[in-house]
């Protein structure tokens, strides 16, 4: 059974890993994240979570210090929907082999020419501006839309060589200072007849069509607890063969929350009512602990409680990677892959702590994230006080982790049983890399040079 | 000139350290070795860009080995880092390999 699953996954793991759509949307999202994550740390600090915080730094700064901060969130948070659509055309460019950095450029333009530009005052005055309405969260799906139809376009021309000719004699610099102009004209020609259209169906705007027909729906459906069992799932089920669940799940997932976590922070930002359960925090930090497969609560059983070597030398070794999440040594070195006693609370650990946070942040036991955007790699305790603004949900992070060593504690206590046996069976095996020599490997640089 | 051995997962995390451990042994035996850890998307600028002689992928990553041999493996080794050694983090083996497949290569 477990070679027939390994056969279906593999597949499934490169069609999405060579599917250029999906890892030029993933890796859009790549560009804009660090941007999010410094910009919430802006808003974290204008916003936090002390009583009295906000009248000390007015005693300092004065009054309106707030303003100061809400500028630098406010760059990244209500141009989000825009960034996107910049990486994406980037990272697409880039994948279709063209002049990314021309194709990302003609795809904001594009997204731009789309986007209405008047606007209407109050008072009734008509101004020329742009609504960050627009190019915010929701128009996150619209920017990635936008950036994938734009280079498609865009690299269709340039790489079919749809050029104006020179005349001979014209120095090839020259002409190829206008090898962009029928590419990029293409584009905007294009988005420019859309938006015409759009203009008579009823949507108005192709933000409102896109908006409507596509980014509501997925995102009702990517905020239900089943679709986060199936994303957790997915996640845990490729690591159970050594993939990197979530570098294959995101490449679906990835637009859905993002948009979800977005709408945390907007509403946070805004100091409104927290709308989504299922943001990127809440599964980063309320889901997994160390690592996919909440592998730190398997990481402290194997530091106190086992006693083959194998196992014991494997958990110092993991110990601190584990601590911000990374737990490819025990992945690989324990391993999980492919191990049948182990696979069992790798897949289920973490489908309970995701059943358990919904429930206790469902009775309000702990807040709901803000979306304030933290490296997935923020320790455990940590990452719940800052995700939350609450030290409840630190406590529950906490507690959460003890019941996962809970669960790990009998099925690596069989696996260490087992390896404490092979232990005092056999002494340590060589194989044929282990006798190589650095000398027989020299490398020869005098010869070849 | 010293050899350039570049390693790729999916985000460059794990393998960062693998990289460290493989640089410590090799500068432990003085080779004129410089271990490189990188995010599997930056491959295709990476290969452009710098002088890649080894290109090692992670286990975690081994489903873009036969495309990644087939765009880059005609001018130098693509080779799949062992799950074992990758696991216990063993940088003398996995340097050994790279070595290995260097060699080969020249022959």
């Amino acid at each position: 059974m477990m070679n027939a699953l390994e056969h279906t996954l593999m597949p499934v793991a490169e069609k999405l890993g060579r599917n250029k759509l999906l890892v030029a949307i993933r890796d859009g999202f790549l560009i804009t994240t660090p941007l999010i994550i410094v910009a919430s740390l802006f808003l974290l600090f204008n916003n936090f979570p002390i009583p009295g915080w906000s009248e000390f730094w007015a005693g300092i700064f004065g009054e309106g210090w707030q303003a100061w901060l809400s500028n630098v969130s406010r760059a990244v948070f209500n141009l989000v929907g825009f960034l996107s659509c910049f990486g994406t055309a980037y990272a697409y460019g880039r994948e279709l082999k063209t002049d990314a950095i021309q194709a990302a450029g003609v795809a904001i333009v594009a997204f731009i020419i789309l986007t209405p530009t008047d606007l209407t005052l109050k008072g009734g005055t008509s101004i020329i501006g742009l609504d960050t309405e627009y190019l915010g969260t929701n128009g996150i799906f619209l920017g990635l839309v936008v950036a994938l139809v734009a280079v498609r376009v865009y690299a269709f021309a340039a790489l079919r060589g749809w050029t104006i000719k020179m005349p001979a004699g014209v120095p090839p610099a020259v002409a190829d200072s206008f090898a962009a102009l029928i590419p990029s004209g293409l584009v905007m020609g294009l988005f420019f007849l859309i938006r015409i259209g759009m203009g008579l169906t009823p949507f108005g705007t192709v933000h409102q069509f896109i908006f409507e027909s596509l980014q509501t729906p997925l995102k009702g459906a990517g905020n239900t607890l089943f679709a986060q069992i199936i994303y957790g799932l997915a996640c845990t089920l490729f690591w159970s063969f050594g993939i990197n669940g979530p570098a294959v799940a995101n490449s679906v997932f990835a637009p859905v929350t993002k948009v979800l976590t977005m709408e945390n922070l907007d509403a946070f930002e805004a100091g409104r009512e927290l709308p989504n359960i299922f943001t990127d925090p809440f599964s980063n930090f309320f889901t997994n602990f160390g690592g996919g497969g909440s592998t730190l609560s398997l990481l402290i059983v194997m530091v106190l409680f086992c006693k083959s070597k194998r196992i014991k030398e494997l958990g110092k070794l993991s110990l601190l990677p584990g601590i911000f999440g990374i737990n490819e040594p025990i992945i690989f070195g324990l391993p999980v892959v492919l191990n049948p006693i182990i696979l069992i609370p790798f897949n289920l650990v973490p489908l309970m702590n995701l059943l358990l946070s919904t429930l206790v942040t469902r009775l309000g036991i702990i807040p709901y994230t803000t979306g304030v955007a933290l490296p997935w790699t923020t320790p455990v305790g940590f990452s719940g006080y800052l995700a939350t603004g609450s030290w409840v949900a630190s406590v529950y992070q906490l507690l959460l982790l003890l019941l996962g060593c809970a669960v790990y504690y009998p099925f690596i206590k069989m696996l260490d049983k087992k390896y404490l046996a092979d232990e005092q069976v056999a002494g340590a095996s060589l194989d044929e890399t282990d006798e190589l020599s650095f000398d027989d490997l020299a490398l020869d640089l005098d010869a070849e040079a | 000139m010293g050899k350039n051995i570049y390693l790729f997962c999916s985000q460059g995390m794990s393998t960062s350290l693998l990289a460290q451990k493989m640089q410590t042994v090799a500068d432990h035996h003085q080779l004129p070795v410089t271990v490189v850890a990188k995010p599997h998307g930056t491959l295709p600028q990476t290969v452009a860009t710098e002088a890649v002689d080894v290109i090692m992928l992670g286990p975690q990553v081994k489903y873009l080995y036969e495309e990644t041999l087939a765009a880059y493996g005609k001018r130098r080794p693509v080779i799949l880092i062992d799950a074992a050694d990758y696991g216990a983090m063993n940088g003398e083996r996995v340097l050994k390999q790279a070595l290995l497949g260097l060699k080969q290569a020249r022959q």
